[in-house]
């Protein structure tokens, strides 16, 4: 279903959600975006991208599992736990870009299979996410074309938004995107021939105006599969200070770690919570006994890479990184992603 | 509702022995089901276990799947789980889930002789294996346990390999001589080479130390096994046990899910980083 909506129409359909839970992007600070929950006057999508991914409204950075309490009666000890599952909330997050819907989609494979995480797919049945696409690459880093994607793929989206200037052309991609739209049927108008033309060369002159490019991507994983000894891996981590943040703020890394949270150790009573975790950081793999897999922080950049270049590719036929350039322009030191596959491209067979 | 793979269902601690004291201590627990769930899993599989408070580890396994009346966990004291556990006492109550891994393939097995060759706590992963063997002998051939620890104090289940002796071929060793000790002295893999195990139609099972598990690796080729013949039992840092947390993985392998049981054919194709 193509429609068109305009600019001035956006807010009235937004407050016609009542029954979403509804996040829009808001300027936080300079430069720096972030999915909010909106109210009425913020419903403003003139923006690049964030700086945290949608992820997190999908698979939080904290969240707990369960609880646990111990309680003593008639000197028999019993213990209660209770699985505590996310609340029930339609959500409806716009502004989504190609890149982090991707994201969500790679994400999709990791939390099914032969265990399906609760947490996770109690969210996203219940999240539509209502995409825009890129008229102007968000982020000089951006390079989505080079992983299969681009500024108006359609993975992970319910809807896809392309500003037309004072109008969006709205594709629905669901029957979750149809509801959202039927909400408030009266504010669309029929997309005309001209409209969908119009929405393909923004997409297009946006797909040009792209800087970066990774050559090849998918002969890096089979290159890579010979590189696993190589010294590159040493040279490009030397100067990695080990912060986590390409991986904390990358729209498609889903490590996590399980703790216990304790309020009170007598008598007993907590909750297990998840937290985003890091291959960067080397206790990540490090065994009670002191023993480390991946001691050296060459052994993790290469992780890092192998794991969105390489593993993925293997186990699900898709790269496991979307192009949104997040690890490239907020790494501290500048290591560069791009650089460092240019490098297997170069030196790989 | 489908379950919730990350809840535990709780047991009750039954029994617990004391196998090694000291630093490394040592301590063998069985559990029971509080509301006698259903558990049902194979020999080399492991299970998530929760001391509440404290957090969850992966321990493999060590009791048979052909014994209903408990799950038995042999575990070393080492880390933070590991510790409260061995503080908990008869009557406790756990957390458990799983069962984890792909297990031994011993369906492939049968009519096969059987090595197992372990190192220290690596003799647990394949102690469940080694019992359900041994209560179906019929289906398997030779039996032979090469088992190994620093010193005698450290040998796990002590008492019952000197009483597989009459079931099966035994041979300890310990890494020092000590005084009243009969058996082999030197590592696992120096007495491999000294027992001269024949690869005629023969499994060898072997789980201890990473550095352990790679020479007798190597003294098993020297013996002329083929890489089909030799398997492993893997162990990585683990945390969600289902393939999702991203840490216990070999290359595109995560070892909770699609390990922790790797023939050497399949384990040295794969990136050499566990």
């Amino acid at each position: 279903m193509e429609k068109i909506l305009t600019k001035k129409a956006l807010p009235q359909w937004v407050k016609t959600l009542t029954s979403y839970k509804v996040y829009f992007p808001k300027k936080e600070e300079e430069d720096r975006w972030n999915y909010v929950e909106i109210s009425d006057e913020e419903m403003n999508l003139d923006f690049l991208n964030t700086t945290l991914p949608p992820k997190k409204l999908l698979f939080p950075q904290s969240e707990a599992f369960l609880e646990f309490a111990k309680t003593t009666e008639n000197n028999q000890e019993t213990l209660e736990v209770k699985e505590i599952l996310p609340p029930e909330e339609q959500t409806a997050i716009f502004g989504v870009r190609p890149c982090d819907a991707r994201a969500a989609w790679l994400l999709d494979e990791v939390f099914s299979g032969e265990f399906t995480d609760p947490y996770y797919w109690k969210r996203r049945n219940q999240t539509i996410l209502v995409g825009l696409a890129c008229d102007t690459p968000p982020s000089e880093n951006c390079f989505c074309l080079s992983v299969e994607g681009s500024p108006c793929s359609e993975e992970g989206l319910d809807i896809l938004l392309t500003d037309l200037g004072d109008k969006y052309f709205v594709k629905s991609l669901t029957e979750n995107g149809e509801k959202l739209i039927h909400a408030r049927k009266g504010l669309f108008q029929d997309a005309k021939p001209e409209d969908q033309k119009k929405a393909k060369a923004v997409q297009a002159e946006s797909a040009k105006k792209l800087k970066r490019q990774l050559k090849d991507a998918r002969s890096i994983a089979s290159k890579l599969k010979g590189m696993f000894d190589s010294n590159i891996w040493d040279e490009e981590s030397m100067s990695c200070i080990r912060c986590g943040i390409c991986t904390y703020l990358c729209p498609s890394c889903h490590c996590f770690d399980i703790n216990d949270e304790v309020d009170s150790v007598s008598p007993l009573k907590g909750r297990r919570v998840r937290t985003w975790d890091t291959c960067q950081f080397p206790d990540f793999t490090m065994h009670s006994s002191g023993h480390n897999p991946r001691p050296e922080k060459a052994s993790r950049l290469r992780q890092r890479l192998f794991h969105k270049f390489q593993y993925f590719v293997e186990n699900y036929d898709k790269f496991q990184c979307v192009g949104c350039g997040r690890c490239i322009s907020f790494c501290p030191v500048g290591i560069d992603i791009i650089k460092v596959l240019d490098k297997v491209n170069e030196h790989g067979t | 509702m489908e379950h919730n793979v990350y809840i535990p269902k709780l047991a009750k601690i039954i029994e617990i022995k004391e196998e090694v004291g000291g630093a490394r201590a040592i301590k063998t627990f069985r559990t029971a089901f509080a509301n006698g769930s259903n558990f049902e899993y194979r020999c080399g599989q492991c299970a998530m276990l929760s001391v509440f408070g404290k957090g969850e580890s992966m321990i493999s396994i060590s009791s048979s799947p052909l014994v209903k009346d408990f799950l038995q966990f042999s575990i070393l004291k080492m880390g933070r789980v590991t510790t409260a556990l061995h503080e908990m006492e008869v009557g406790d109550l756990i957390g458990i889930r799983g069962p984890y891994g792909n297990g031994f393939p011993i369906e492939d097995w049968k009519g096969k002789n059987i090595l197992f060759i372990g190192g220290g706590i690596g003799l647990a992963p394949i102690w469940s294996f080694l019992q359900t063997a041994l209560l179906k002998k019929e289906e398997y051939g030779e039996l032979t346990l090469i088992y190994g620890a620093r010193t005698s104090k450290d040998l796990v289940f002590r008492e019952e390999c000197e009483r597989l002796k009459n079931k099966m071929k035994v041979f300890l060793s310990i890494d020092v001589a000590e005084p009243g000790w009969n058996e082999f002295v030197g590592f696992v893999p120096q007495n491999v080479l000294d027992k001269k195990p024949s690869p005629a139609d023969t499994i060898a099972i072997t789980c201890g130390p990473p550095i352990m598990i790679k020479f007798v690796i190597k003294a098993l080729k020297d013996l002329h096994f083929d890489d089909e013949q030799i398997y492993t039992t893997v162990e990585n840092k683990m945390k969600c046990g289902i393939g999702k947390c991203g840490r216990c993985n070999i290359g595109p392998h995560y070892v909770c899910k699609d390990g922790p049981v790797y023939s050497w054919a399949e384990l040295k194709k794969l990136p050499q980083e566990y």
